[in-house]
């Protein structure tokens, strides 16, 4: 669903992201880990192509973000870092705005704001104006911008941030009903949360990849070398292994 | 175009959530009365004036168009220029600082339509302010005893140079709001572009020969007089059509380029 081959990505003279390759399958929940500053955000900006990358391609169902722009935007349902909200804006008004540029045909366009609004308990303060909304709220109301259109990707920058221990339980649950129908690549600090969600981890650091395997894959790789090291223990957490990986 | 119309749409619904929209009309109907009671005051001196002379052919060439509104267009050209910035300011800026300008890079929409959009909205808030006014001439034709009463052709075309001139000026406003994240910054470079091109016309009574032509040329406000007076001059049309295109094509380009930073 998702090829990423061979991605370059420099900001003057620092390096983002050097020469990373991946593949997702469709249906399948990807976990992007890797620290601050790893190039996590660069990538899934070119991938969604809000940025162009210096060299490597990047397809989308089989479209290349840069041939077939439109085609790949069309299949993505993205939420930022910072959740782009209008804080002028009702909800409401604000999901019929995305809805309509997402191309949501006219007739849909009520139920299908409605849907997404239910799906990520936003329906709650759907009339409120944006600005006036917690952290959280904003978070939600961002995913339910993502969600808008159904689209067959979603790619997902830390959705998380700034929830409470149940809403983070709710969207955790939400990712997870998602799964099988939708592609989605999920990057977060919260390690729990890819053990709990995702069927295969990709960490990256210094814009490398350093690990891409599922997690009982990368427990058995990771076992011996811990092992060796003194800690006990056969399959180490994902902590460890994350740890170990990026502290190089 | 849906899309530049949706965004257009959205464009509105934040011009109207914030007071920005209603503090500017209401600065631009504030002080355009101001002017129209004064020019119209001074049109009933005038003719009371050349009653008491008993001066009847100078009472026929007082009229409402020449004595009232050439003037007060004029006028109004003039407030455009301090309103506008605060009109445009937000445009894109406000998109960069919040970082939503990156919903619109996601979305199936090019930066055409995003600048179309709103490019748009920008007409529409114009088109309102302009449509404010409408009251003075109403008013002027409702009182007048004057059997020829208003000359609308004239009137409405100069309702036309107003809205090529705010075009002109909001299409420049956009440009600025492009090029950087604050809003004040935004504003302020507008207005101080928008207020050349007025002032750049006064140093024209003292410049001689083609000089004369070129900044007469220049000046913004010296193109909307033709139309003031009623008439239609080609050479007004393609100077704010062309500051137009500049305006959008500018925007246009530096949309795309904020994208590779």
């Amino acid at each position: 669903m998702i090829e990423v081959s061979h991605l370059l990505k420099s900001y003057r003279d620092l390096k983002a992201v050097s020469d990373v390759t991946f593949k997702v399958e469709k249906g399948e929940i990807l976990g992007f880990l890797g620290p601050n500053g790893a190039g996590k955000t660069t990538t899934m900006r070119i991938i969604t192509g809000a940025l162009p990358p210096d060299s490597g391609t990047v397809k989308v169902a089989g479209f290349d973000v840069f041939e077939n722009p439109m085609e790949v935007k069309r299949r993505i349902g993205y939420l930022p870092e910072t959740p782009p909200l209008y804080v002028d804006m009702t909800v409401r008004a604000y999901l019929r705005f995305v809805a309509e540029i997402k191309g949501v045909p006219r007739k849909q366009r009520n139920g299908e704001v409605d849907r997404v609004a239910q799906k990520t308990n936003s329906d709650k303060f759907i009339e409120r104006v944006i600005g006036n909304l917690s952290k959280g709220q904003r978070q939600r109301v961002g995913l339910a911008q993502a969600l808008l259109g159904d689209p067959e990707v979603l790619i997902l920058d830390e959705p998380t941030v700034g929830l409470d221990p149940a809403q983070i339980i709710e969207v955790r649950e939400l990712i997870k009903s998602l799964a099988g129908r939708h592609t989605i690549v999920l990057s977060t600090h919260i390690l729990p949360e890819v053990v709990t969600t995702c069927q295969r981890v990709l960490i990256i650091s210094q814009g490398k990849v350093v690990a891409d395997d599922t997690l009982q894959g990368l427990q058995r790789a990771q076992a011996g070398a811990v092992t060796a090291d003194g800690h006990a223990g056969p399959a180490p957490s994902l902590e460890e292994i994350f740890l170990k990986l990026t502290s190089a | 175009m849906n899309n530049a119309i949706a965004i257009a749409k959205k464009e509105l619904n934040i011009y109207f959530a914030t007071p920005i929209a209603y503090v500017m009309f209401t600065l631009f109907v504030v002080i355009g009365s101001y002017f129209f009671l004064r020019l119209l005051g001074a049109y009933e001196q005038a003719s009371l004036a050349y009653m008491r002379f008993n001066a009847p052919e100078m009472m026929n060439r007082l009229n409402f168009q020449d004595a009232i509104f050439r003037n007060l267009f004029g006028n109004l050209g003039v407030i455009l220029i301090f309103i506008v910035p605060f009109l445009t300011m937000r445009l894109l800026a406000e998109e960069k600082r919040q970082k939503t300008i990156e919903l619109l890079y996601t979305t199936p929409v090019t930066p055409g339509q995003i600048v179309w959009g709103k490019y748009l909205a920008s007409l529409a808030i114009l088109v309102s302010a302009l449509a404010l006014t409408l009251t003075y001439p109403i008013l002027v034709q409702l009182v007048a005893k004057d059997a020829n009463g208003v000359e609308w052709r004239s009137v409405m075309l100069g309702y036309l140079g107003l809205f090529l001139m705010g075009a002109a000026y909001m299409a420049l406003g956009l440009f600025i709001s492009s090029l950087t994240e604050s809003q004040v910054v935004a504003a302020l470079i507008t207005f101080v572009i928008l207020l050349m091109t007025w002032i750049i016309g006064w140093s024209a009574t003292e410049a001689e020969g083609w000089v004369r032509d070129f900044v007469t040329y220049l000046a913004s406000v010296s193109h909307l007089d033709s139309f003031s007076r009623g008439t239609i001059d080609v050479k007004d049309i393609v100077y704010f059509l062309s500051l137009i295109t500049l305006g959008l094509f500018a925007t246009h380009r530096a949309v795309e380029a904020h994208r590779w930073s």
